[in-house]
């Protein structure tokens, strides 16, 4: 059962019809084409793989199957050869035999495992609202359904204490039962159960229990859709693979006969150079050195969480990219770097001070010099229900005191006076920032860290939901920073973005930099380059674990 | 193809005694004892040694079984009041109108009873229904227009607070039906006056109904996740909506009792006994199913305050020293539900790596 072989497809049943068939599935947001007519065919007992990379239409696809998305018209959806109506009832896609696992598991932490495996059977209206539930049955019938799954979970456990692993098997294990009330309920066959990702954050040994699980579903007849960037586990356990690029459909080809050479072209667009990114390690750092600025930023060593070991040196007057798929480990790394996650070990060397990265507090950052653009900005970036005004200089309010008060007058007029600066439109800072658009938003923070004067810009997808104006405006302004002397390091998953603005690229994998990745710099080569150094970091993995 | 995840010793953590997690494996039994049982079992302990201790320094009096009859009975406006609070708190939402509530109601009895000269019984049906209308109205307002409960039913609260001084015109109203006084404090069970029993019938349908329905599972959800819940397909507003209308029922019924048991219906401020029920809500959480609003405990909690109170009382403490005492126990208790929250979410941190 180790994770070998087993590529072999199982007898996927292709004379009936087909457990899900969608075809010609589109859908715009404004002007740009996000999914351009795709078709998808899931075959009772087969595991389908969804590959592409960020910006793909993968995740739009997936969204117009959980009825988040509403096609446009034109496609149509065939579950099992019975029609279903688009698009699919949102929170309902059950009921027409769709099961969803996304990365976050949906799973309520705090309660106890049979809680949540049959939380599905509470929904049902009043009449049934007071009726017994016999705990005793239920943990009997989770303990018969763990045992026919082969996966061994104690049904009275606390679920948020359970390894990441169990709590994705857990998901996995409900979304298949799920499933079965609805072969019960309709009496008939089908279900496609859509995986979302679920690999990404598990520990590379213990996937091998979850494409364990995924087989046995497969031969109850599911058919799957598996979403991931995973090549290793995509070779493991899909028998098709079906790539979009772009938001079209570019391939659609049996894995056992495609090498991973062959996978990663087909996402990328981009033949894969075996011996480049050797070359891209020497070159690039002969490039390093060329870079004629002091280092700023010296990075040793790195630990937290997924971040197994990070050591780099970033540059005055540099913009430095950070290519990783998602669970990387370089999307934890600004965040570390700036003292903003727990547990975190490691020797960070700046002009004024150098010493362990736990000793980092957000505070002390900012003294020190730093400065950090979180990716997820209503949550982390901006305070939407207050003036531009105000977001924009939260962080110098003392200059604008007089005599114990706070003169808005003068704060007003020179954040109006900075809008001209950083071109927010329209040009009144009085405005609530929840008013302004995605790009003007990200504008204001923006701005707000560099009316700091920072020397390091940790930036963490500072373009995202972004329009293209806005964003060709933001590389500007980051590469005028970086003239001025200014350090910036800059991750991100959009790699046309990296190959644009980057001095200098780091390939992230497995929580370390897998390498350093030479210019000229376009999408498709550091695409295929990421996936090629996450695949041979993963069959690593595999190999010297216990 | 044996596919057993080997899963940690850790991992298998001990069920609690709650009615889903009863299910305990021999094995793990000794640790179970350790940490969940301990937990679990604090507060009795604190009672049975309150109780232990004013009884050696008020031997004569505090031990008297007589003495706890009339704590029970005298005690059972709170432990139905504090019942109406957990289905709310199960949802995460807080209602602060139900001392108010259960104050009006029973004004409104005593004013259709003496001042209107209706039966009784229609008078008390009349005040219920008004109790069920309360609290829909407080759940139509917090789930119609999104707004925060705590606000809403703190003015809700004011609002029913000047509704009884209003009908009454300030005054006691004396003279309540006999009928109403025979049957709550007067005919007994067990040596225990009626309206004890009737807490603890309420106490057991809210267990019940918290522990082994798909309607208890629903408000866990909520409480915990509204995400979670929505992506399930629970319909949350409307399980929100049922939680305030329950609440307004139960309250209602407190409102009654308390008639009873003082045979009179008394205008009267209502924020201590808010307070005390607050306290015992949260100090349930901290026993029997630690980590849950849970009736049992929030019950046991009602009369470790009283009987605590009672002592103290006995020991020559004033009046005043209620308020103080709710009010430092309602801070004791919130702190030690939240550090059972933080100590378990450090455990399962553990766990996971």
């Amino acid at each position: 059962m180790s994770g070998t072989a087993q590529t072999a497809p199982a007898s996927a049943d292709t004379t009936a019809a087909p457990a899900l068939e969608a075809s010609n599935l589109a859908k715009s947001f404004g002007a740009s084409r996000a999914l351009k007519g795709v078709d998808l065919t899931i075959h009772a007992g087969e595991v389908v793989a969804l590959l592409g990379e960020n910006g793909s239409g993968k995740s739009t696809l997936v969204k117009i199957l959980s009825g988040y998305h509403e096609p446009e018209p034109g496609g149509s959806l065939r579950m099992n050869g019975v029609d279903v109506p688009l698009p699919v009832p949102l929170g309902q896609a059950r009921t027409v035999g769709l099961g969803f696992v996304y990365q976050d598991l949906g799973l309520a932490p705090n309660m106890q495992v049979v809680e949540n495996l049959f939380v599905g059977r509470r929904v049902n209206g009043a009449a049934g609202s007071f009726s017994r539930i016999n705990w005793g049955a239920e943990r009997e019938r989770a303990r018969e359904i763990f045992e026919r799954y082969g996966v061994d979970l104690d049904p009275g456990a606390q679920t948020g204490r359970l390894r990441p692993t169990s709590q994705a098997l857990l998901a996995i294990v409900r979304a298949a039962e799920e499933l079965h009330d609805y072969r019960r309920a309709h009496e008939r066959g089908g279900g496609v159960l859509v995986l979302d990702e679920p690999t990404v954050f598990l520990p590379e040994h213990e996937k091998v229990f979850l494409f364990d699980l995924v087989r046995r579903i497969v031969g109850e007849g599911f058919g799957v859709l598996f979403v991931s960037h995973d090549m290793t586990a995509v070779r493991e356990i899909a028998h098709r693979a079906v790539v979009l690029r772009d938001g079209a459909k570019v391939g659609d080809v049996a894995v056992a006969s495609a090498s991973d050479a062959d996978l990663i072209e087909l996402v990328s667009g981009h033949r894969l150079d075996r011996s480049t990114i050797e070359q891209a390690t020497t070159y690039g750092s002969q490039a390093a050195v060329e870079t004629s600025g002091e280092v700023v930023l010296s990075v040793r060593d790195v630990r937290s969480g997924r971040v197994r070991g990070v050591s780099f040196e970033l540059r005055a007057g540099e913009i430095l990219g950070v290519a990783g798929l998602l669970g990387a480990g370089s999307e934890d790394l600004p965040y570390v770097l700036f003292g903003d996650a727990e547990g975190s070990s490691g020797e960070v060397r700046l002009p004024d001070w150098s010493g362990d990265v736990s000793e980092l507090s957000p505070a002390r950052s900012i003294g020190l010099g730093m400065a950090l653009v979180p990716a997820d900005r209503k949550q982390q970036g901006v305070v939407p229900d207050l003036p531009v005004a105000l977001n924009m200089l939260s962080l110098s309010l003392k200059n604008f005191m007089q005599g114990g008060f706070l003169r808005v007058d003068r704060l007003i007029g020179t954040a109006n006076q900075r809008t001209e600066t950083y071109d927010v439109r329209p040009r009144d800072a009085s405005l609530n920032v929840a008013a302004l658009s995605g790009g003007n938003q990200q504008k204001v923070v923006l701005a707000r860290w560099l009316e700091q004067g920072p020397r390091v810009l940790l930036l963490h997808e500072p373009t995202q939901g972004v329009d293209v104006a806005t964003r060709h405006q933001i590389y500007e302004l980051m590469r005028a920073r970086a003239a001025q002397g200014v350090a910036i390091l800059w991750v991100s998953t959009d790699f046309d973005e990296l190959a644009t603005v980057s001095h200098r690229i780091l390939l992230c994998a497995h929580g370390t930099i897998a390498g350093t990745l030479a210019p000229p710099y376009a999408r498709d080569r550091i695409t295929s380059e990421v996936y090629s150094a996450t695949a041979r970091g993963a069959g690593r993995e595999v190999t010297t674990a216990p | 193809m044996t596919t057993n995840v080997n899963t940690p010793a850790d991992e298998r953590p001990a069920p609690s005694p709650s009615g889903p997690g009863g299910g305990s494996r021999p094995t793990a039994f000794s640790r179970v004892f350790n940490a969940r049982v301990a937990e679990a079992s604090m507060l009795p302990i604190a009672f049975a040694l309150v109780i232990v201790g004013f009884g050696i320094a008020r031997p004569g009096t505090f031990l008297q079984w007589s003495n706890f009859t009339s704590i029970f009975g005298l005690n059972s406006t709170q432990l139905v009041l504090v019942m109406a609070l957990l289905i709310p708190l199960t949802n995460g939402d807080l209602d602060l109108s139900v001392a108010e509530l259960s104050g009006m109601t029973g004004i409104l009895v005593g004013w259709l009873n003496v001042n209107h000269g209706w039966a009784i019984v229609p008078a008390i049906l009349v005040a219920l229904a008004v109790g069920v209308l309360c609290g829909a109205i407080n759940g139509w307002i917090i789930v119609r227009f999104d707004v925060n409960p705590f606000i809403v039913t703190l003015a809700m609260g004011s609002v029913f607070d000047g509704i009884a001084f209003w009908l009454p015109n300030q005054q006691t109203i004396p003279g309540i039906s006999p009928k109403l006084t025979d049957w709550t404090a007067l005919h007994h069970i067990l040596g225990i006056p009626l309206d004890f029993w009737y807490g603890i019938v309420i106490m057991l349908v809210l267990f019940y109904v918290l522990t082994f329905t798909p309607f208890g599972q629903r408000s866990l959800f909520i409480g915990q996740s509204r995400e979670v819940a929505r992506l399930s397909g629970f319909r949350v507003s409307s399980t929100r909506f049922w939680a305030f209308v329950a609440a307004g029922f139960i309250a209602a019924i407190s409102g009654v009792i308390n008639d009873g048991i003082l045979g009179a219906a008394t205008p009267q401020n209502q924020g201590n006994l808010l307070l005390a029920v607050y306290a015992a809500a949260f100090l349930g959480f901290t026993t029997i199913q630690p980590g849950r609003f849970n009736a049992i405990g929030a019950g046991i909690s009602v009369y470790f305050l009283a009987v605590a109170v009672n002592g103290m009382n006995l020991l020559g403490a004033q009046t005043y020293i209620q308020s103080l005492f709710y009010g430092v126990f309602l801070v004791v208790a919130v702190v030690a539900s939240r550090v059972i929250n933080r100590r378990r979410a450090a455990s399962a941190a553990r766990a996971a790596n």
